[in-house]
């Protein structure tokens, strides 16, 4: 393990560590539960940041995953509402206002949390190796790839919407249970939530960097910076970004999951055009080659968007400030914040050289031989 | 036939408002490859523009149409000065800052406007409504319609019958090689994306008085015209043209036949398959790399 790995493994446990130490520090329900929420949002800006940053593929639809996870969480959780707000045999209240007699079957594996828990991840999954799978076997690449993203949020989103006698449609699903687990409750507004949450963006945050150090990973960035020259050495470029593309939703999925619980609701807005487009804003400005810098910046961006967020006006400005923030970072600083940390710190360590785009394809060229 | 005929002009009016929205996106992205996410936003400026004309100085919106395009025209000449021409080099970074872009402008009208809904008089020479083919059919919407049809043509004249033009298609052609042959290829980019964003200003501004103005607005034109140019193919004229009427059709009849979500959800999914199997377009023989 070089140096630099040594050093980058301790700064991120450190800021895991300061995150999962806040609730020692805060007292407050209420604003556990708000960082709770941007810490989400920093998973999913990890999930963005290994399929933009890393594999080069601009996921416009992210929050596509997202939200699968989120009314995958949702559908469980509403099952297991009190009665009181259910109708007749435990079918959810918002069904019976639209005449639905019995419980769609889709919705009935739900009743297992287990099962819940993993269609969470793995229906994002599978829905990025189909759409992953229809678009790099066909080549697509760059400006086509963010459309296809985007257009097919779109189109689920509106599904979604129109499907409201089994998805809670424009409401989408709410007055949710809490996530019970082995007799153990997470209660939204407790510190249990918070550190279930700070927990798994933990494990997300390392795996994520694993899959980066792995060989995989360094295939992956070969791909971003020269997608043609990873082919000719023989490898299966479509494989590899299939792989990326899904790893990244199902992280997505996995936030999905967790906003469910610290927010009580799903909505069809958590696959919206604007949070998708946001988890892209937090990327490029905390620095999307970088997990940490990623995530950092999403969690400090949202949470400035929430600090402002009580006047309205306020917000409206905040708005207007972070587009130009992002205008000036796409023009000056293409790697973010992260970056601009990154070279600050090259210049003033010289021992080692930067790793520097071209270094990830030869050094991918000369560990490995051709796969096939 | 009865239904078929008023289903085909609505539609036809349809197409019309997407020629105009589209024909600058896809002047800007057939020459420049620029995908101009802030075009929506343009559309959104001219109609604000509009807007403003009436309820400030008085006037009435046949007599700011010339204003509205050379000011929003100004504005994307700006924006290309100031941002996208350095931008040249990574269009993936073009995506992102002209939606930053869009951002800016969405908030500063939000800011300086409000974000209330606005309404624009519609010109009381074009009110009312005469019967086509025994269909009533507003004037207004045959206006737009012969309006759209004669900026489609100027649009082909400037390209293929005059000096710029014929610049403007050797540089789509090749960059470097109409560089050498003393071509300032940056002026005409600048105007290139000045024109297509006056074009934009000109839709919202005509569309104002149809739908109401808010800040918005531009988001649902901006994806309807990608589909356009996504269709029609780059740098073919033609191919907008056709696929603003099959578009405008399309949308007419699906909403006509099922609703709203639905129409959308399915011009999308097939927009998806499109750019799958065929991302240069129906109508384009060149891709540009």
């Amino acid at each position: 393990m070089s140096r630099r790995t040594l050093i980058q493994l301790c700064v991120y446990g450190a800021v895991c560590l300061a995150i999962l130490l806040v609730p020692t520090f805060v007292d407050n329900a209420f604003i556990l539960n708000k960082y709770g929420r941007y810490l989400v949002f920093g998973i999913l800006a990890i999930a963005l940041s290994l399929s933009w940053g890393y594999t080069g593929i601009l996921n416009l639809g992210q929050a596509t995953c997202f939200g699968l996870g989120s009314y995958c969480m949702a559908m469980a959780l509403k099952l297991r509402t009190v009665p009181v707000h259910t109708g007749s045999e435990g079918l959810p209240d918002f069904m019976v206002w639209n005449n639905v007699e019995t419980l769609p079957w889709f919705w009935v594996p739900f009743h297992s949390l287990s099962f819940a828990l993993i269609a969470g991840i793995a229906v994002p999954v599978l829905f990025a190796m189909l759409l992953g799978w229809f678009m790099f076997r066909g080549r697509i690449t760059g400006v086509y790839v963010a459309i296809i993203t985007l257009a097919t949020m779109v189109v689920v989103n509106l599904l979604i919407i129109d499907q409201q006698r089994f998805t809670g449609g424009f409401n989408g699903i709410t007055d949710l249970a809490q996530l019970e687990i082995m007799g153990f409750t997470f209660d939204a507004y407790g510190r249990s939530s918070y550190y279930l949450i700070a927990g798994t963006l933990t494990v997300c945050l390392f795996f994520a960097l694993a899959v980066t150090k792995s060989k995989t990973g360094l295939i992956m960035q070969a791909i971003r910076d020269n997608e043609g020259r990873v082919r000719y050495f023989g490898y299966d470029v479509a494989f590899y970004k299939i792989f990326a593309f899904s790893v990244s939703a199902g992280i997505a999925g996995v936030a999905g999951m967790l906003y469910t619980i610290v927010m009580e609701f799903a909505s069809p807005t958590f696959l919206g055009v604007s949070l998708s487009l946001s988890v892209v804003i937090w990327c490029a400005v905390g620095g999307r080659q970088s997990l940490l810098g990623a995530m950092l910046g999403a969690i400090f961006v949202t949470g400035m968007q929430g600090a402002l967020s009580e006047s309205e006006a306020f917000l409206d400005t905040w708005m207007l400030i972070m587009g130009f923030v992002f205008v000036l970072v796409v023009l000056l600083l293409p790697k973010g914040l992260a970056g601009a940390v990154e070279m600050l710190v090259d210049r003033l360590f010289k021992h080692e050289k930067p790793q520097s785009e071209r270094t990830a394809l030869s050094q991918a060229a000369s560990q490995t031989g051709p796969a096939q | 036939m009865d239904a078929v005929l008023p289903q085909l002009i609505t539609g036809l009016s349809i197409a019309s408002i997407l020629l105009l929205v589209a024909l600058g996106l896809a002047i800007i992205y057939g020459t420049t490859g620029v995908i101009n996410l802030a075009h929506g936003e343009f559309v959104m400026l001219g109609a604000y523009s509009a807007w403003m004309l009436q309820t400030i100085i008085g006037l009435g919106l046949l007599q700011s149409l010339v204003v509205i395009f050379l000011m929003v025209a100004l504005l994307g000449w700006l924006v290309e000065r100031g941002v996208i021409r350095h931008l040249y080099k990574r269009p993936l970074d073009t995506i992102l800052a002209t939606w930053g872009i869009g951002v800016i402008a969405q908030q500063a009208i939000r800011l300086t406007v409000g974000g209330e809904l606005r309404y624009v008089e519609m010109p009381s020479l074009l009110a009312g409504s005469v019967p086509v083919f025994g269909v009533q059919t507003s004037v207004f919407r045959i206006f737009i319609l012969v309006l759209a049809a004669a900026l489609f043509g100027l649009t082909w004249y400037l390209m293929y019958r005059t000096d710029i033009g014929m610049k403007l298609r050797a540089i789509t052609q090749d960059r470097e090689v109409a560089s050498c042959f003393g071509i300032n290829s940056r002026r005409i980019y600048s105007l290139t994306f000045a024109y297509g964003a006056g074009l934009a200003g000109l839709a919202g501004a005509l569309v104002s008085p149809l739908k109401s103005v808010s800040p918005e607005m531009g988001a649902t034109y901006v994806v309807d015209a990608f589909m356009v140019v996504v269709l029609g193919g780059v740098e073919s004229l033609i191919g907008t043209i056709v696929s603003s009427a099959i578009l405008g059709q399309l949308t007419g009849f699906l909403a006509f036949y099922s609703n709203d979500t639905m129409a959308k959800a399915v011009t999308l999914l097939s927009i998806v398959i499109l750019i799958r199997f065929r991302p240069q377009g129906l109508f384009s023989k060149k891709v540009r790399a």
